[in-house]
């Protein structure tokens, strides 16, 4: 009698999980206030249990290190000599730069975004997805598919948000693909993350068009042709770039700037690139009227259509 | 209901534990998967309908925290406690190789179903350097701890029963 229960209730189950599966890689909108609530209570709870784990161990850590922070202390203040110089030098390539560039009216190009600071709060169990929790949610204003950067680099998309949290998948998840450009040449490339090169640090590159010129150490950031993430980010760096066996495209791999298994505090861009694309075709649209026709080729025709209509 | 609040404290107490500890710690290259032992302990100790309720909770947890498609791990979950509660009628206290041996397959089922199901049908097809990588230093390490967390389950559920049972002579 009781095992025909338990079948009964396991059957039901059953059927009531796979419905959801079903319902839920349709649409999963109407999961969302169930996620948030839940997320009022685990938020809190999850923030405090981290505290206290990171407090405990670096109690912990602190004595055995400081030997090692002696030693680091001595290799840094050589460092800081190094950089100093590096730093008069690059200054005042800035301030060249930023002659050039006011020049050439190219700061709609590179221009700052908007940060919010986060703290890891959760990391997901096992080593399956590289999927992380940060404790800013929806009320302080982030929102789906904002782009997440720590080191400078890029870290990952936002791709759930509750009202105290957001879940971000990072960049060397599997199932991840960032367009991407080299800095210098412009080449096209897509970076994919891989597990089975997560362990060596690295993420593959693919997609490089035969006369694309992306060489071993060249800077990779993200492209102007992805439709989530903001141009310009740094990624990684290039490296062993060879021809693939269809002799179309080569690839390669890329090493990532960012410190993934240390992540403890990001930053999130709150500008979104939806928004920044809107914006920016609503604004050349309206010069376009007034100014010279020159501007007009920055913006595709179709889009420019749209902003003046 | 205090056998599903106890239930929902021990999952989500589990379930932080394995998120916000285990991340920080930097030896540990593999992390056991605690929500897992829970569920497959109340199954084997308590009988299906107990395994069942359990996996349920941590299923539900796993899927509202991951932004897949809802019931992916509910389903699996539930499967366990189902699975393992058959094997109820050989427990007996303080016998804990069958445990151990249950403990192997179903972390090898966990594994096998996400890499089926997220990573086969993506066209990753290097099993064995999954198998090698990711699930037998997990399965190590889910079994390790299970040496340990399951005479704490039995400790909890002997205490519930005691509680149980001495309410029910209250009554009467």
């Amino acid at each position: 009698m009781e095992s025909k229960r338990s079948k009964y209730i396991l059957i039901g189950l059953t059927v009531f999980c796979i419905l959801l599966i079903g319902i839920s890689s349709i649409g999963d909108g109407f999961l969302s206030p169930l996620r948030s609530g839940v997320g009022y209570v685990l938020t809190p709870i999850q923030s405090g249990v981290n505290k206290v784990g990171a407090a405990v161990y670096e109690k912990i850590s602190n004595f055995s290190s400081l030997q090692e922070a002696q030693d680091e202390n001595k290799r840094l203040r050589d460092q800081i000599d190094a950089l100093a110089e590096d730093n008069n030098r690059l200054q005042q390539e800035r301030f060249e730069l930023e002659r050039l560039r006011s020049l050439y009216d190219l700061d709609q190009e590179y221009m700052e975004y908007h940060k919010v600071g986060a703290r890891v709060i959760a990391k997901n169990s096992g080593e399956w997805f590289q999927v992380f929790r940060i404790d800013k949610g929806a009320n302080d204003g982030i929102r789906k598919d904002m782009n997440v950067i720590a080191g400078g680099g890029l870290v990952g998309i936002v791709t759930d948000v509750g009202a105290n949290y957001a879940t971000v998948r990072a960049i060397i998840d599997d199932s991840s693909e960032v367009y991407g450009m080299a800095m210098q040449s412009g080449s096209n490339c897509v970076v994919e993350g891989d597990l089975t090169l997560y362990k060596e640090g690295r993420l593959r590159l693919t997609h490089i068009p035969q006369d694309g010129d992306i060489k071993e150490g060249d800077r990779i950031v993200t492209s102007n042709i992805s439709s989530v993430f903001l141009p310009g980010l740094l990624i990684g760096y290039a490296s062993d770039i060879t021809v693939d066996s269809n002799r179309v495209t080569k690839s390669g791999y890329l090493i990532p700037v960012a410190q993934f298994d240390t992540l403890q505090e990001v930053l999130v861009i709150t500008d979104l690139k939806s928004d920044l694309q809107q914006e920016a075709t609503g604004e050349t649209a309206g010069e376009t009227a007034v100014e010279s026709e020159a501007a007009q080729e920055t913006v595709s025709p179709a889009e420019s259509a749209e902003g003046e209509s | 209901m205090k056998r599903i609040l106890i239930n929902l404290v021990l999952v989500i107490l589990a379930f932080t534990i394995q998120n916000c500890i285990f991340p920080q710690i930097p030896f540990l290259s593999a992390s056991p998967n605690l929500l897992l032992i829970l569920t497959f302990s109340f199954g084997f100790i308590c009988g299906k309908d107990a395994g069942m309720l359990c996996g349920f909770i941590s299923g539900v947890l796993m899927d509202l925290f991951y932004a897949g498609p809802f019931g992916f791990y509910t389903l699996f979950f539930v499967y366990v406690g189902y699975v393992n509660g058959i094997f109820t009628k050989y427990y007996y206290e303080d016998y804990i190789t069958l445990p151990l041996i249950l403990s192997v397959f179903n972390e090898l089922a966990y594994n096998i179903y996400i890499y089926i199901f997220q990573f086969l049908i993506r066209n990753r097809l290097d099993f064995l350097f999954y198998l090698r990588e990711i699930i037998v230093p997990e399965t190590i390490f889910t079994v390790l701890v299970t040496l340990l967390v399951y005479r704490i389950f039995l400790i909890i559920t002997r205490k519930m029963e005691e509680l149980e049972k001495r309410r029910d002579t209250d009554f009467v």
